[in-house]
């Protein structure tokens, strides 16, 4: 079947509960872009043009249905004084945290256009707006305040102090959410809109008691922000939620796109609640084969197509940045092929 | 609690920041439906352009709560039309008459009427050909109306629900929208035809026949009345058969409701283009006559609406401020922009918009509540901008010329619409006692430097 509306129109038939002619498919294609594009990551994360471009060049090449605005969870922490080092065809790597260096006093709630590579972000949304925004969804990712406060601190130290210096853990938690907050402000008046992702809040990462304490009071004021504006949010932890399943309603969000989770316990604790995305297993992508993946592609999406709220077909976490092309267009192909809802 | 700043216009980002000040509270105390969970409407711009309302980054916008909710409001309807559905309302769909079947279908229980017809601005809003593009896919001509868009939309089910019954008008009705409309038709919706009559001239034929006066000072054979009562009463029945009901008291009721609105805008209008000081925007002014038509499908909450504008008009009047300079050039717009960006360049260059004719002078007009109520709904419509000549579409610009209020007129004329395009000459030719000038309105994004040269030289000359 040929596709009756585009991506915007699908995505936008979803979040009012109606359903559209097929799922959305929204692999997380982020820095594999640069790799359709054929340019090296460096490249795609250090300017916003570029960015754009290869976000583009994957959608002209995959047909799928989201622009994903994004490279690593530590943007935000970056601009507020964690230090990172660009290798040239891999993502940044931390090399000192801010909160090595200063006191949570002294780190400043980030400009986002102009400090570190938040106005890249900016720029790719602008661009990509200009050139899509009609069309396509432009999904902006935005590290939750729990990941940047990880990303802001020495993460041995940070898992301690969860433990013993909770009104610490919450300070650099509340810094990083304003950081958010104000990165929220500028992505949304581009035309992005923003989806927070928390791997880092992952109970494949600290465990649920944990989460609940730090990471899901941060998750839920960054929602509540977002629904003044009365925009659907979706929020994306990576790796294994399962403990924390029956949680994640609290946190507010419309779309909870889940990782290392299996689908029918998913659709059983959350799908009369909120729409659920995911969660095709990316290493897949990466090591398996077209065929195989279609298959698999295939009996997740019919088991989930009809989740009660509404179903994303996604990847559980980023399409690597190597996954071999014809890959990546076998998991879209398969969904095109089984997840219509309207025959 | 938000108090509104010193008006002026603004742009998308600046409202953002003075989105910033509104409160939780005020937030939710506005909503469609008065549904707390999913009726909330009151979002800054950006809101919906993050959604894909593309020319809200170039649009501004009046600055005070009243507006904010008014766009809050009709950018909210295509979702609105969806829950009306979801919560068990039925979806009437009127199309071509502008004006008078959705205060028919509002006599019935849990209905909501709406215009297809109005998709003919998403384009422009949404800065997109995708609905243009559909529609010519779908066969019709690039060289008609942007109205094409609703056959797209059709199509695609995307933009507002498939209706549980369809009112197509004929006869003296746009031709284009026509065409449009026996399309959807073959796509398999089916449609309730209804004829309206053209309203002749009086001529001396004419002479032996009973004729009547519309308020607006249109003579037409009293006949036509009773041609338009049969074709409501058939609309009656048919909704009717729809719902199982049928109270003509709810009609009187639904009748009574229209004209408070109709009251409201006829007051903001007055206010508006009467104050010394414009005190509120071209752009927000078009969006609240359309209203008229059926109260953006939910005609309670659009009255709430109207009446905060109307205060926060009369608030500005009062204190003698708005969002002009004093020296603005007073203009009348003929025919709604497709392009609401051009209201804006036409205010940002100088221009005041004091004087309208959009095409709905029927919407526009008070129904009366002291007779039967289809002949009354006729006699109303017989007030019809489209259905007459253009003399007397005329005419009543003609006298805001002559009367001094008005420098000059501007006409949109729509590129490819066949009717705009032949009416367009004549309404010049009429009005020779003032200096017009008359757009093409181009197609999405289409607006060019050399077209705002051509607005800017024009009211520099009135000046």
């Amino acid at each position: 079947m040929n596709d009756i509306l585009t991506s915007r129109e699908r995505f936008g038939l979803l979040v009012i509960d109606e359903k559209p002619d097929r799922c959305n498919i929204m692999p997380l294609i982020t820095s594999h872009a640069a790799t359709v594009k054929g340019m090296k990551v460096r490249d795609y994360y250090t300017n916003g043009e570029n960015m754009a471009r290869a976000q583009i060049a994957a959608i002209d090449k995959y047909e799928h249905d989201a622009i994903s605005i994004f490279s690593e969870v530590g943007i935000i922490a970056e601009a507020m004084g964690s230090e990172f080092e660009y290798p040239e065809n891999d993502l940044p790597i931390q090399r000192t945290p801010a909160l090595e260096k200063k006191d949570i006093e002294e780190i400043k709630i980030p400009s986002p256009t102009c400090d570190a590579r938040l106005p890249v972000y900016l720029e790719a949304i602008e661009y990509a707006y200009d050139a899509l925004g009609d069309r396509v969804p432009i999904l902006t990712y935005i590290p939750a305040p729990f990941t940047t406060a990880m990303m802001l601190s020495d993460p041995n130290k940070f898992l301690i102090q969860t433990i013993k210096e909770s009104s610490r853990v919450e300070s650099i938690v509340d810094r990083s959410l304003a950081a958010a907050i104000e990165l929220c402000y500028h992505v949304i008046d581009a035309g992005g809109l923003p989806i927070i992702v928390d791997p880092l809040a992952s109970s494949s990462v600290v465990s649920p008691k944990t989460y609940r304490q730090y990471a899901l009071p941060s998750e839920r004021k960054l929602v509540d922000f977002l629904h003044r504006y009365d925009l659907d949010v979706i929020l994306h932890i990576c790796g294994d939620t399962s403990p924390i399943l029956d949680v994640l309603p609290q946190t507010h969000a419309d779309l909870i796109s889940i990782d290392r989770v299996n689908m029918q316990q998913a659709i059983d604790k959350l799908s009369s609640a909120v729409r659920i995305i995911g969660n095709y297993d990316t290493s897949r992508l990466a090591f398996s084969t077209p065929d195989d993946i279609k298959a698999e592609v295939r009996n997740m999406v019919e088991g989930a197509l009809h989740a009660k709220q509404g179903y994303i077909a996604a990847t559980g976490c980023e399409v690597p940045i190597k996954a071999p092309e014809e890959n990546v267009m076998a998991f879209v192909d398969s969904v095109k092929e089984v997840g219509w809802y309207w025959v | 609690m938000y108090q509104d700043l010193t008006p002026e216009k603004i742009g998308l980002k600046e409202w953002s920041k003075q989105f910033r000040m509104v409160g939780d509270s005020e937030i939710k105390e506005f909503k469609y439906y008065n549904n707390d969970e999913w009726g909330i409407y009151l979002s800054p711009p950006a809101t919906f352009m993050v959604y894909g309302t593309r020319q809200l980054k170039k649009l501004k916008f009046d600055n005070s709560l009243a507006a904010l909710r008014l766009w809050g409001f009709t950018f909210n309807e295509s979702e609105r039309l969806f829950r009306a559905r979801q919560s068990g309302k039925r979806i009437i769909a009127a199309m071509g008459d502008l004006g008078t079947v959705p205060v028919i279908a509002m006599a019935f229980p849990d209905c909501i009427p709406f215009y297809p017809d109005c998709t003919w601005w998403t384009p422009f809003f949404n800065e997109s050909t995708v609905l243009l593009d559909k529609a010519s896919e779908l066969g019709t001509p690039e060289a008609s109306c942007f109205v094409r868009s609703t056959l797209a939309a059709f199509h695609k089910m995307a933009y507002f629900p498939k209706p549980d019954i369809m009112f197509a008008s004929t006869g003296a009705s746009c031709d284009d929208y026509s065409c449009i409309m026996q399309m959807a038709e073959e796509m398999g919706y089916e449609l309730n035809w209804l004829e309206i009559p053209f309203r002749r001239q009086h001529r001396s034929f004419h002479m032996s026949e009973e004729h009547a006066v519309t308020d607006s000072g249109f003579k037409y054979p009293k006949r036509f009345e009773t041609y338009l009562v049969n074709e409501y009463k058939r609309v009656w029945r048919k909704m009717e058969a729809l719902t199982g009901t049928g109270d003509l008291k709810k009609l009187n009721a639904s009748i009574e409701k229209n004209n408070r609105v109709r009251r409201l805008v006829n007051d903001i209008k007055d206010l508006t283009q009467t104050a010394d000081v414009a005190p509120f925007p071209a752009l927000e002014m078009m969006v609240i006559e359309f209203g008229n038509l059926y109260g953006y499908a939910d005609i309670d909450e659009w009255l709430d609406i109207l009446k905060m504008i109307k205060d926060t008009v009369a608030d500005r009047v009062e204190k003698g401020i708005g969002i002009l300079p004093s020296d603005a050039v007073p203009l009348a717009w003929v025919t709604p922009t497709a392009d609401p960006l051009l209201l804006n360049i036409v205010e940002d260059l100088g221009g005041r918009v004091v004087a309208t004719e959009y095409v709905i002078n029927q919407a526009l007009t008070i129904i009366e509540e002291d007779i039967e109520p289809f002949q009354a709904l006729a006699r109303s419509f017989m007030n019809a901008s489209l259905i007459g000549s253009t003399e007397e579409r005329v005419r009543q610009i003609a006298g805001s010329v002559d009367s001094g209020k008005i420098a000059g007129v501007i006409i949109t004329n729509m590129l490819g619409c066949s009717h705009c395009a032949m009416e367009t000459r004549l309404i010049e030719e009429k009005l020779k006692n003032v200096p017009v000038l008359a757009i093409d309105v181009p197609a999405p994004l289409g607006i060019t430097e050399q077209l705002k040269t051509r607005i800017t030289a024009f009211i520099e000359m009135l000046r």
